[in-house]
């Protein structure tokens, strides 16, 4: 085991351990892309990779995708698709895993990744992105996995915005909206893994990373983070997994 | 000039090459709708600066999502009205600044939706429809604020709820690819991401495109299939190599990632953003002065690093053929004791 890494490190080597070996994967823009490029050079080679880009792929890239534009997806690729293409196969329910980042997230999973304050009062409102496909991914693939860094401004007990659907307001609710997905599976933040209750749909604390405790994960979420009797600690990442992940990500770009 | 029909169309043998000001001044009008082509490749760059120079205002825009900051750039120039998109950013600035600024002044309406559902907008645009059906969007805050795109109905088939995003047609789209014939069949590949075919295809007057290269209408037609959009629709073609810099062109240049971060930081800074224009825009009477500029003050390697090294040709060999010559060869029509034959 490994004795020094970051929890940036940590976050991306567990949530690859999400991805299922022959899935059919939807990446979004940010973290996502680091983790899945990780994900197929490891335990996950033979999935089917696609982006909002357009690229279908069922091998690893030659290089890290800086984003789902990147022409390191569609070199070599088996597929290039456009946006339009590679998308319709969310709403033909053909995606297992959609995987996207964000600026918020609640207690259901909705995530914001427009921008914080009233964008009623526009003077109140930042700006980030707005949905790009995440909106898409979120309503339509069978299983979401979501990574995104814990902070109290991010764990939220309202999003600001809600860009992309989560489990709305519980129970019952994704299904009344005739959402196709699943909703989101897995959230994996640089703190610990969360996963949602059958019944309430409320998240809840599975795993906390090695080095912190579920006092301090609590801490760092804003709203009553509710913890498994089963909570455990997630294993340290070996050094063969920092290594390939280091030399993926040699410069810092996502990892820094 | 040759000259033109009664329908106004001059057919494939028009020479529709111009300069990027040209194309620009005559085509594109205030308070146009533009369909705003490219993501992170293909970001039409050059026609971006060339109506900041001409300070065309009051634009609306389509777009699906758009990377490098070329859109958020036009905003700050006071050129947009109002636009409807997924998605912007530059990348490289952690930020599209210039509308987050925009929006908080008011002086900037945007309408939100998804990815699918602006690729939909356009497609309906496409396919000469009102609107077209999609799955996302729906019980979000992108249905509640931008009903301008959006609603949700009951599906008059099955009673479920379902979005409708109303068809996007442009008054012109403005898009970058690899060439085009000088009739203004316009040859791309490798992908685009956005689909650049729908939006300009549905834009109602148009199309204007900056090249990388010109070839002659034979080399179009030897592989008809690369024709992204062809001739008819195409008002201008403008031969504009690094037309789309800072973002990528498959084949010719990756995306300048240190550039990006460069006008993302005149991007971030509001007091520093007018330097830029004054240099890299309004300074440069054309899209060769502004390379110009930058080799100047970048060198020349900063240009030549972007251009291919690890990149390939495709070895599948193509070819196109005719169907059986049979009729022109006199080759009797198949018989057997049921069909055909000799009465």
């Amino acid at each position: 085991m490994a004795n020094h890494y970051r929890s940036t490190e940590q976050m991306v080597i567990r949530c690859a351990k999400e991805i299922i070996d022959g899935e059919v994967v939807f990446a979004g823009v940010g973290l996502p892309l680091l983790v899945v490029c990780f994900a197929m050079r490891t335990h996950a080679r033979r999935i089917t990779l696609l982006t909002e880009g357009g690229s279908v792929r069922g091998t690893a890239p030659a290089g890290l995708a800086i984003t789902v534009d990147d022409p390191v997806l569609f070199a070599s690729g088996d597929a290039t698709f456009g946006m339009t293409g590679a998308m319709a196969a969310l709403q033909r329910g053909e995606v297992d895993l959609t995987f996207i980042s964000g600026a918020q997230i609640d207690r259901f999973g909705n995530i914001n990744s427009t921008g914080v304050g009233n964008w009623e009062k526009p003077k109140t409102f930042t700006y980030f992105a707005g949905s790009g496909g995440a909106n898409d991914m979120a309503t339509s693939g069978k299983r979401g996995l979501v990574i995104i860094p814990q902070d109290p401004k991010k764990f939220v007990e309202r999003v600001d915005y809600l860009t992309s659907p989560g489990f709305m307001g519980g129970a019952g609710h994704r299904e009344s909206m005739g959402m196709l997905g699943g909703g989101p599976a897995v959230v994996v933040s640089t703190m610990g893994v969360y996963r949602f209750d059958a019944g309430s749909r409320e998240m809840y604390l599975a795993e906390y990373f090695s080095g912190q405790s579920v006092e301090k994960v609590r801490s760092f979420c804003s709203f009553d983070l509710s913890v498994s009797r089963h909570v455990k600690e997630t294993e340290s990442p070996t050094e063969e997994e920092l290594t390939l992940l280091r030399e993926l990500d040699p410069k810092g770009f996502y990892l820094s | 000039m040759h000259e033109e029909t009664k329908n106004g169309h001059g057919g494939s043998s028009v020479d529709k090459r111009m300069s990027l000001k040209d194309a620009v001044s005559r085509f594109i009008i205030d308070g146009d709708a533009l369909y705003y082509g490219g993501f992170q490749t293909m970001v039409p760059m050059a026609i971006t600066h060339e109506m900041i120079r001409q300070r065309k205002k009051d634009l609306s825009v389509f777009c699906t999502t758009t990377d490098v900051g070329g859109l958020d750039l036009l905003v700050s120039a006071g050129c947009v009205r109002e636009m409807h998109l997924a998605w912007s950013m530059n990348w490289f600035a952690r930020g599209s600044h210039g509308i987050r600024r925009a929006f908080q002044q008011e002086a900037l309406k945007r309408y939100d939706l998804s990815n699918f559902a602006a690729t939909s907008a356009l497609m309906a645009g496409f396919f000469g429809i009102p609107f077209m059906a999609v799955r996302g969007n729906i019980g979000t805050d992108l249905v509640k604020y931008n009903q301008q795109d959006l609603r949700v109905i009951d599906d008059p088939f099955t009673g479920e709820k379902i979005t409708l995003v109303r068809s996007w047609r442009a008054d012109v789209g403005i898009i970058h690819a690899q060439r085009a014939d000088p009739a203004g069949n316009i040859v791309s590949w490798g992908t685009r991401s956005s689909p650049d075919e729908f939006g300009a295809m549905g834009s109602k007057r148009g199309v204007i495109v900056t090249v990388e290269e010109i070839v002659a209408p034979e080399v179009v037609r030897s592989d008809p299939d690369r024709t992204l959009i062809p001739f008819y629709k195409t008002l201008a073609v403008v031969h504009c190599p690094w037309g789309a810099h800072p973002s990528a062109c498959m084949g010719y240049y990756g995306q300048d990632i240190r550039f990006c971060e460069y006008q993302g930081e005149y991007q971030r800074n509001e007091r520093l953003l007018h330097h830029f224009f004054e240099k890299w825009v309004d300074g440069c009477p054309d899209h060769e002065a502004y390379l110009q500029k930058y080799v100047q003050q970048f060198g020349t390697e900063s240009l030549e690093r972007l251009k291919p090294k690890r990149g390939f040709r495709p070895v599948l060999d193509v070819h196109y053929t005719y169907h059986d010559p049979a009729v022109w060869l006199d080759i009797p029509p198949f018989a057997d004791e049921y069909i055909g034959g000799q009465e």
